[in-house]
């Protein structure tokens, strides 16, 4: 339940706080659609990058749900149960570790992305790819910050 | 600069041309839609550049 006195009429916390300002919430969801649209990565890495900054920021709408592109890719909870032990779990492969670890550079201190993991990104991912998952991480933290700040 | 920019490109950003356009639609929202008036979203946005330390 948000702090805020007054909030929009919608079916969502989210919906009632974000939905006070309707047109940069509208514009938002837009640019949401397009980061799940985009061909460019695996549903399956966006989602552990999204909840991995839920945590990080502590954001408990954000960890609880589920974005339905990635439970149709195959994310099991399993593998979201394990999504703290990334760095050794076996569910996660050597391309996840990476986005996982640039997750965390860019929500933790965006300074700490090390030229050595910007190496590595770059031999596994395309600058396309890179551009999308940054633009990606950008969005979910926006999310997470914002409902945190709200308690929307 | 780590990743490259493509060619005939102007920044990172023009690797995703769909979604930057997207993100520049929000952008545009949020400066000229809203209650808060231009210095006070602008003070925001100069306080979280400096908190980053993005010299940009």
């Amino acid at each position: 339940m948000t702090w805020l006195a007054e909030t929009a009429p919608g079916a969502s916390s989210l919906d009632q706080v974000y939905g006070l300002t309707p047109g940069v919430y509208e514009q938002f969801r837009e640019l949401e659609r397009g980061v799940w649209a985009s061909p460019a990565l695996d549903p399956t890495m966006l989602e552990v990058a999204r909840l991995r900054i839920a945590k990080l920021v502590g954001c408990r709408p954000e960890l609880e749900r589920r974005s339905p592109e990635a439970v149709a890719a195959g994310l099991t909870e399993e593998k979201i149960a394990s999504l703290a032990q990334w760095p050794s779990s076996p569910l996660y492969n050597a391309r996840e570790r990476l986005i996982l670890a640039f997750t965390e550079s860019y929500v933790i201190d965006a300074h700490s992305v090390t030229d050595e993991l910007c190496e590595r990104l770059n031999e596994q991912f395309s600058p396309a790819e890179l551009s999308a998952l940054t633009i990606a991480i950008a969005v979910f933290d926006a999310m997470a910050r914002f409902r945190t700040a709200l308690d929307a | 600069m780590r990743i490259p920019i493509p060619e005939g490109g102007m920044s990172l950003f023009d690797w995703q041309p769909e979604l930057f356009a997207t993100f520049n639609m929000f952008y545009g929202v949020l400066w000229s839609e809203g209650v808060l008036d231009q210095p006070t979203k602008e003070v925001g946005r100069i306080r979280n550049a400096r908190v980053v330390d993005c010299g940009i």
